[in-house]
């Protein structure tokens, strides 16, 4: 505890001295600084803070309640799962930027799209876990709970909701930050107040302390609802639960025909909805107008054009911050294990950088890194981080003792029993989390390119936004969350390669 | 806001005019004035309640809308009761224009051409910038004071404004290959980093952020070399000009009377601004600078003569020519005067 408190210590020193240092480049703040702005803003701050937290914690429930409504449907018609899970990853898919307005307009005036993108930022992340823990209950349980006459109602209640709850505490402790940072993007539609608007605010103005004054402000509220819903969790469960992204098994991805039909069905849904809301054509696309924009239409080539090129650049920042996420995740996982005494120095440091909302970060990380890949690519990879390190860290723990114990006897030191145990043991957990970060690595980088460097699909959207084109920015969200499932579903076919010769036993 | 919560508003508005007008009464007083403006507008009002319309904005709330902040608190919007939509670098003004959620939108002639482009039935019905707010902002040991001196330079500005380099670039017969476009968004910072020579910005945006903050730095408006396009304009649509048109008539003369007023005192202006909007987190001496700064791009000889808002044939052919630059093909039908002429008529 001390050691730590004393790490503390030393990084508010470093800080404090190099925001001294470098008072004249606009980029860093020190810790002093920062305290003596939020003191003298301290009414402007927390009514802020209140405002956004509200519309997050509205979000949070409705996203969560969301989930929980789906996993129950799922459970109660397990044939609905397939396409449940399938259009729950579409949306989940759909990048916030080019949402946003959307939402404002079939919201109008008011906290409406705040509140659902919120909702939008949480609910998978609880899903899928819940989808999970519902069904990870021994069958000789269900089969006592039938030979006493009961039925399925009595066995959700007694046996399957207490073996799902590790699992939903999971998913509603990534959901805290992730539902504040979805406020923040929720409140660039327009809202009047809030830190999302501060934000902004404080970027235009060049006022370094004010910008980092509200990065250290929402990273440190995330990191208290994240560590909040933990303890909550932990008085509510007998055992501490496992921190874990548990994305559904590749295995169960479905045939084609659950693709069909999943397709069919978000098609149905979009072209429904639209018609159900009653929106105009002017800015209200369709898949057909889509369909038409990327096709038929007289600037279909323009379009593919534009899109690929914009997608080109971006991939070009995505793909090497993705990798380097999974690789600092698994790499750092692996060092803890090895060094059990590390896990006291990186676990709070990763939950701190879990936590901080890209909002804010996003300019401060372009400012220290520059506009160019370095930042881009720095911003992506710690958003995948950590839900990887988390992963890994499970599944390296979750090696068999006898198989330990066998190479314990054959004296093979720890260097050996991760290579030979504890990897093949974590990789389904590793790209469980690979899986995941598709759709959270997309959104960083559309988040970076859209407020910081002005290039790629993210800007694209923007500017297709405030030039009226929504042809394009239909067509952007469309191919962006599509090609966001693809990549999941590459990285799900990797798994079952790597893992039918690494850890056959996993497909089984 | 919620018909109530609007009625209400209204109320206190009314009530704390009152109040300023009998600055001499007593506490009592002021209450018993207040529970009579309470009880008049709770009867007096059933003949002809205020109409609610909103005007959606293009910006977050700042000095850049105060006129309209003057026009609401003073009541110039008359028999209508205007909620003031902000914007926002997400919030896009043309959709909610074209359902109906807002009235009036205020958008650019660039924006609205690429939206008429796409469909949208938009007229412009007023011009509050006359003179195009963009700006090359440059530090004094490297300036940039016109057009010829960018070739050779990196300039930061957003990918999306490319196509008005170029047009500065061809009204000025300066090669536009010669400079060397580096993307960056919403600060200022890459200017001072050194990263860039110059920004492309609104000259009441980012040079009164450096300016603020002790950095002394210089701007070209693109106003002063042939970049014409009309900023800040009203926009609505051709249905709402034809069905609505006594409500939009009443919401100019209220922006007419406002920014009039906002000529008269910047100060008492930015200081409604800050009054009304505590929570957006506004530095006073910024939005002081940029209330003066804005005046002269709001106010001409043109306007001198006939009024806030006004074109003429000649400004919209000015505008037609830019406009083609940009790529964007309109005709003078884009923009009607009728409206202000029946504000200023009157």
């Amino acid at each position: 505890m001390t050691r730590s408190a004393l790490g503390i210590l030393l990084a508010l020193a470093l800080w404090e001295a190099a925001g001294r240092g470098l008072a004249e480049a606009y980029v860093l703040a020190p810790p002093s600084a920062i305290a003596l702005w939020l003191w003298q803003n301290a009414g402007l701050m927390a009514r802020a803070l209140g405002e956004t937290l509200w519309n997050a914690a509205l979000g949070y429930v409705i996203g969560n309640g969301a989930a929980v409504a789906l996993a129950g449907l799922a459970l109660a018609w397990a044939r609905s799962e397939a396409m449940i899970r399938g259009l729950a990853l579409l949306v989940f898919c759909l990048p916030l930027v080019a949402t946003g307005p959307i939402l404002r307009v079939v919201f109008g005036p008011g906290d409406g799209p705040q509140v659902a993108l919120a909702a939008l930022a949480v609910y998978y992340t609880t899903l899928i876990p819940l989808l999970v823990g519902l069904r990870a209950v021994p069958e000789a349980w269900l089969d006592l709970v039938r030979s006493y006459g009961r039925g399925p109602l009595q066995a959700l209640i007694r046996v399957r909701a207490r073996a799902a709850l590790p699992y939903l505490v999971a998913g509603l402790q990534i959901a805290a930050p992730a539902a504040f940072l979805g406020a923040m993007v929720g409140e660039f539609t327009g809202a009047e107040r809030g830190m999302g608007v501060l934000t902004l605010r404080a970027m235009r103005a060049m006022d370094v302390e004010m910008t980092w004054a509200l990065a250290t402000v929402a990273t440190a509220i995330a990191m208290l609802g994240y560590l909040a819903v933990g303890a909550l969790a932990a008085r509510a469960l007998s055992e501490a639960p496992s921190v874990m992204l548990a994305a559904p098994p590749a295995r169960r991805g479905g045939g084609p025909w659950t693709v069909l039909l999943v397709a069919a069905a978000a098609m149905l849904i979009w072209a429904g909805g639209l018609r159900l809301l009653g929106l105009s054509s002017f800015f209200a696309k369709g898949p057909l107008d889509v369909a038409q924009a990327l096709t038929t239409s007289s600037d279909a080539a323009a379009n593919r054009a534009a899109l690929g090129e914009a997608l080109l650049e971006t991939a070009v920042f995505l793909l090497p911050g993705y990798a380097a996420g999974l690789a600092a995740g698994a790499g750092l996982a692996m060092l803890i294990v090895l060094v059990p005494a590390a896990s006291g120095a990186v676990i709070p440091v990763a939950v701190a950088l879990r936590s901080v909302p890209i909002i804010t970060t996003a300019p401060l990380v372009v400012l220290l890194l520059g506009r160019g890949a370095l930042g881009t690519v720095t911003l992506v990879a710690i958003m995948v981080f950590f839900p990887t390190l988390i992963a890994c860290l499970h599944g390296l723990r979750q090696a068999p003792g006898r198989i330990l114990d066998v190479m314990e006897s054959y004296a093979a030191g720890p260097l050996q029993q991760l290579i030979r145990v504890r990897i093949p043991a974590m990789l389904p957990a590793f790209f469980a989390a690979a899986r995941m970060n598709v759709p959270a690595s997309v959104l960083a980088v559309t988040v970076v390119e859209w407020l910081a460097t002005g290039q790629g699909i993210g800007s694209v959207m923007a500017l297709s936004a405030s030039l009226s084109d929504y042809d394009l920015l239909w067509s952007a969200v469309a191919v962006t969350a599509l090609l966001s499932v693809l990549g999941y579903g590459a990285v799900g076919l990797l798994e079952r390669r790597v893992l039918r010769v690494y850890a056959p036993e996993q497909l089984a | 806001m919620t018909p109530c919560g609007a009625a209400l508003t209204l109320i206190l508005e009314k009530e704390r005019d009152i109040m300023r007008t009998t600055a001499s009464l007593t506490r009592r007083g002021l209450l018993g004035a207040g529970a009579a403006a309470m009880g008049l507008a709770a009867l007096g009002r059933p003949a002809r309640a205020n109409i609610p319309v909103s005007l959606q904005l293009s910006w977050l709330h700042s000095t850049q809308f105060a006129g309209s902040y003057i026009a609401k608190q003073r009541g110039f919007y008359e028999g209508l009761d205007v909620t003031l939509l902000q914007g926002g670098p997400n919030a896009p003004v043309e959709p909610p224009v074209v359902s109906g959620t807002a009235l009036v939108g205020i958008s650019a002639a660039d924006y609205t051409a690429a939206a008429v482009a796409q469909g949208a039935p938009f007229r412009i019905i007023g011009v509050a910038m006359q003179n195009n707010p963009f700006a090359i902002a440059s530090l004094p040991a490297n300036p940039v004071r016109s057009p010829a001196d960018l070739p050779g330079k990196r300039i930061g500005m957003s990918l999306a404004n490319t196509p008005v380099l170029e047009a500065l670039c061809q009204l000025n017969g300066v090669d536009a290959s010669a400079i060397e476009v580096v993307p960056t968004q919403y600060s200022p910072q890459p200017l001072l980093a050194g990263e860039v020579d110059c920004l492309l910005c609104w000259a009441t945006d980012l040079p009164v952020a450096m300016t603020v903050q002790g950095v002394e730095n210089e701007t070209m408006l693109m106003a002063d070399h042939g970049y014409a396009v009309h900023s800040q304009t009203y926009i609505v649509t051709e249905e709402s000009l034809a069905e609505r048109r006594a409500e939009i008539v009443a919401l100019m003369a209220g922006e007419v009377a406002g920014w009039e007023a906002y000529r008269v005192d910047t100060a008492a202006a930015t200081a409604l601004t800050l009054e009304m909007f505590p929570d957006a987190g506004l530095d006073p001496e910024a939005q002081l600078l940029q209330a003066e700064r804005q005046v002269p791009l709001m106010f001409s000889e043109l306007t001198d003569a006939n009024g806030f808002g006004w074109w003429t044939d000649e400004t919209v052919a000015a505008n037609i020519e830019t406009l083609a630059l940009l790529g964007r093909e309109v005709t003078a039908d884009l923009w009607d005067r009728s409206i202000l002429e029946e504000v200023h008529g009157a």
